[in-house]
């Protein structure tokens, strides 16, 4: 499976990646990944490719992404580049999400939880077992788990 | 144990599971994580050795070299341009040799991203006589680095790790071998004929060098090319680039066309051996595709002047070698077929200081003292970005605003125009780098430069890392703390003004004062303008913080004056309705705004 991460500096885009990772190890899938984040804490784009069970680079062209997981509206655009089929696997964490992550949890890092959700509802590679489980390796479990049934339902 | 480590944690991991009890390095992308992480197994291992930063480069080198001296297994680590203020012991270390291993970890930056060059470091492998290697993957680099390591130690001479930005910054799930164990017993064996060698024995180190190198050149595993697929074409390669190659040739099914050839260690190249197993292939074509200068190419051109790459036109000869470009190279040459390339690139945002940074202050109240009369000579950090507050004219290397500022100032002073300001601005942990030096310079040769020290006590742009005026190390180590004003006083500065940065009114009397100071002396005056950094948890905890930051609608005129000329992100301009706002996410409601707007429209609340 090939996946692309995009946010902005500060969103959890690197954390994501980090938590589909050990979901994948913790399955037996060979995992690489791909980080681009040049000036991302001068407010850029923080970019992250995934290739789940293939490949020997983590790199992910353009056209070729089976997801594509966008954190921030900005960068809607640039994510539909990387779609295999057009506009199917698109994830997209919308202002509206945002508000309801800040409102309800305090803290807008805890959005990337709320896309894992959305990101294992559309796929059948890993189940929502999967996903608690590698949740509960990382800081803030309950509040992510709170993020992530939100992204489920 | 199982992990998924980037490129640059990989590397701790190899080097300290090989034996290395003493890594030093400076921070610079793509380089930065190795020295955290290595200080990460160290407590999570209870090992003991020395891992942390150094003031810079070179001195980072040669505390590494005295340590392999007293056989410690030792490893430096810096960015490509690092390597350059290394050089000195960098060239020396490979005549003397390191008695207990020494590997050179050096991240190059094609691109580049974050860099002022686009250098390839194994050309200074090749330079010193030194082995390189060049993994291609983080599982590769953490294997490489342990060889290196051994390599290194068996030889008695130092071993480059080559790592690119998209080796460093990629993740892969790793096995990790056993760490621990290891007698250290540090002894320094006396031999001024090598370790204090005057001419006469460096001519016998030089020789013994090129022994060393002449046997490494065909040592099993090193010399040996991994091979895959049996196409027509042949291509050599290695790094990054080789994986990218491998995920091409599968993608496409191009098995029967290609056939890949890749080199582990670009340096010493046995060409003979190469020649023969490429002979031997029988291919119609040879490409050479690699990351960075043509070092494998120029090498195997001496024997096979036919091959295509960077010296025939057929790869670029600057720029990063990303997956698309080998995509469209191969097309080029005709054996992929590549639809043309139609790649979306992602909607740009120019960089800019965090919302709340004290240098936006600092460079705000600079802009508005001198105006466009001063020459602003900048340095090398997050404060380059002075840049879009038009306070910063010249960035050119690490420390470099001072020497720059020296140079400016001692020719218009001396050819009539000694009216003309310089202003210098410069980081606290690039001081310490290497702008010492040249204050000791200006000081001495009575240089009446206006030196700026934007002091926010952390090595900002590279991820904060500790500096040597903090109170704990990296390690969390008590250290002695090194006043930056005391360094400055000692060295005969008569003009010192410290403030913080977030004091306007205050920074705009030093700068006054400074300038009447430099205008009728001739010595520099130094400024200190000291704020934490507030993308740092702690800066941001104790920073100032109102209860509200927002824009009067009635008072604001939509003159844009904040946006231009403050130029916080988080002022955000309403197309339209022709007034501006501040975007509530990112603002950290310092209330530092409030001086830029002429009509007194920003307003807080306390
Ligand atoms: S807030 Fe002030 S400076 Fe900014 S656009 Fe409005 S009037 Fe101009
Ligand atoms: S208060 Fe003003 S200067 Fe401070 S972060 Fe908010 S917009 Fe930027």
């Amino acid at each position: 499976m090939k996946l692309v991460i995009l946010g902005v500096g500060g969103m959890g885009a690197i954390s994501l990646s980090k938590i589909i990772a050990q979901m994948s190890t913790t399955k037996g899938l060979s995992i690489r990944s791909s980080e681009i984040h040049g000036m991302a804490k001068k407010g850029g784009l923080v970019e992250v490719q995934m290739k789940i069970g293939e490949g020997k680079s983590g790199v992910v062209l353009q056209k070729s992404a089976n997801f594509v997981l966008v954190l921030d509206e900005a960068y809607l655009g640039y994510g539909e580049a990387f779609l295999k089929d057009n506009r199917v696997g698109l994830i997209v964490l919308t202002n509206e999400d945002k508000r309801w992550v800040i409102d309800n949890l305090g803290d807008v890092r805890f959005s990337s939880a709320l896309v894992l959700g959305r990101f294992v509802k559309y796929q059948d590679l890993f189940a929502k077992d999967d996903a608690i489980k590698a949740l509960k390796e990382f800081k803030f479990f309950e509040k992510n788990t709170i993020a992530f049934e939100r992204g489920l339902a | 144990m199982r992990l998924f480590l980037s490129g640059n944690e990989a590397i701790a991991f190899g080097l300290i599971e090989a034996g290395a009890r003493f890594i030093v390095g400076y921070p610079g992308t793509p380089s930065s994580e190795v020295i955290p992480m290595a200080i990460e197994i160290k407590k999570k291992f209870g090992i003991r050795g020395y891992f942390d930063w150094s003031v810079n480069e070179k001195v980072a080198f040669e505390e590494a070299t005295a340590a392999s001296y007293a056989h410690i297994g030792s490893a430096v680590v810096m960015k490509q341009v690092g390597l350059n203020v290394a050089m000195d012991p960098f060239m020396n270390t490979a005549m003397t040799g390191a008695p207990s291993g020494l590997v050179v970890v050096v991240a190059d930056d094609p691109g580049p991203h974050s860099s002022q060059t686009e250098q390839d470091s194994r050309f200074l492998a090749f330079f010193a006589k030194i082995p390189v290697l060049e993994p291609s993957t983080p599982k590769e680099a953490y294997e490489f680095s342990k060889r290196a390591l051994h390599l290194s130690r068996d030889f008695e001479i130092p071993v480059m790790i080559r790592s690119t930005t998209r080796v460093s910054h990629s993740r892969e799930d790793i096995e990790i071998g056993e760490i621990g164990g290891l007698e250290v017993n540090p002894h320094f064996v006396k031999d001024v004929d090598r370790f204090a060698a005057t001419p006469h024995f460096r001519l016998i180190l030089h020789k013994k060098l090129n022994e060393k190198i002449g046997r490494i050149k065909n040592l099993d595993w090193f010399s040996d090319f991994e091979k895959y697929f049996e196409g027509e074409i042949l291509i050599v390669t290695s790094g990054v680039s080789f994986a990218y190659l491998y995920d091409i040739v599968k993608d496409n099914n191009l098995e029967d066309k290609i056939k890949l050839l890749r080199i582990r260690m670009p340096y010493p190249l046995d060409v003979e051996k190469l020649k023969g197993v490429i002979d031997k292939a029988g291919c119609k074509r040879v490409l050479v595709i690699e990351e960075g200068y043509p070092v494998l190419e120029m090498q195997l051109k001496t024997v096979m002047p036919s091959i295509d790459g960077r010296l025939s036109g057929l790869v670029s000869n600057e720029g990063e070698l990303t997956i698309d470009k080998i995509g469209e190279i191969l097309s080029k040459a005709g054996i992929l077929n590549r639809k043309s390339c139609d790649f979306v690139a992602p909607p740009f945002k120019r960089p800019s200081l965090c919302p709340g940074c004290g240098h936006r202050s600092a460079f705000f109240v600079i802009k508005q003292v001198f105006r466009n009369s001063a020459i602003y000579t900048g340095d090398i950090g997050c404060y380059t970005l002075g840049l879009n507050l038009g306070a910063v004219d010249t960035v050119h290397c690490m420390g470099a605003s001072v020497s720059f500022a020296f140079g400016f100032d001692k020719v218009f002073s001396l050819f009539g125009k000694s009216d003309q300001v310089v202003v210098a601005t410069i980081g606290d942990s690039t001081f310490f780098h290497s702008g010492i030096t040249a204050l000791i310079d200006a000081v001495h040769n009575n240089s009446k430069l206006i030196l700026v020290i934007l002091d926010n006590s952390t090595v900002a742009m590279t991820g904060n890392q500790t500096t040597p005026a903090n109170e704990y190390s990296q390690t969390g180590e008590k250290t002695k703390p090194i006043e930056i004003e005391r360094v400055v006083e000692a060295l005969g500065v008569e003009f010192l003004r410290v403030r913080d940065a977030y004091d306007i009114d205050g920074m705009i009397e030093d700068l006054k004062s400074a300038k009447d100071f430099v205008l009728n002396s001739k010595s520099p005056a130094v400024l200190i303008f000291r704020h934490p950094c507030v993308y740092s948890g702690e800066g941001l905890k104790n920073n100032v913080r109102f209860k509200d930051v927002y824009i009067d609608k009635e008072l604001c005129t939509g003159c844009k004056v904040c946006v231009k000329q403050f130029e916080c992100p988080s002022l955000i301009f309403d197309e339209n309705k022709e007034k501006v706002f501040i975007d509530v996410v990112t603002c950290i409601k310092c209330g530092q705004c409030v001086k830029s707007c002429p009509f007194d429209a920003i307003k807080v609340e306390q």
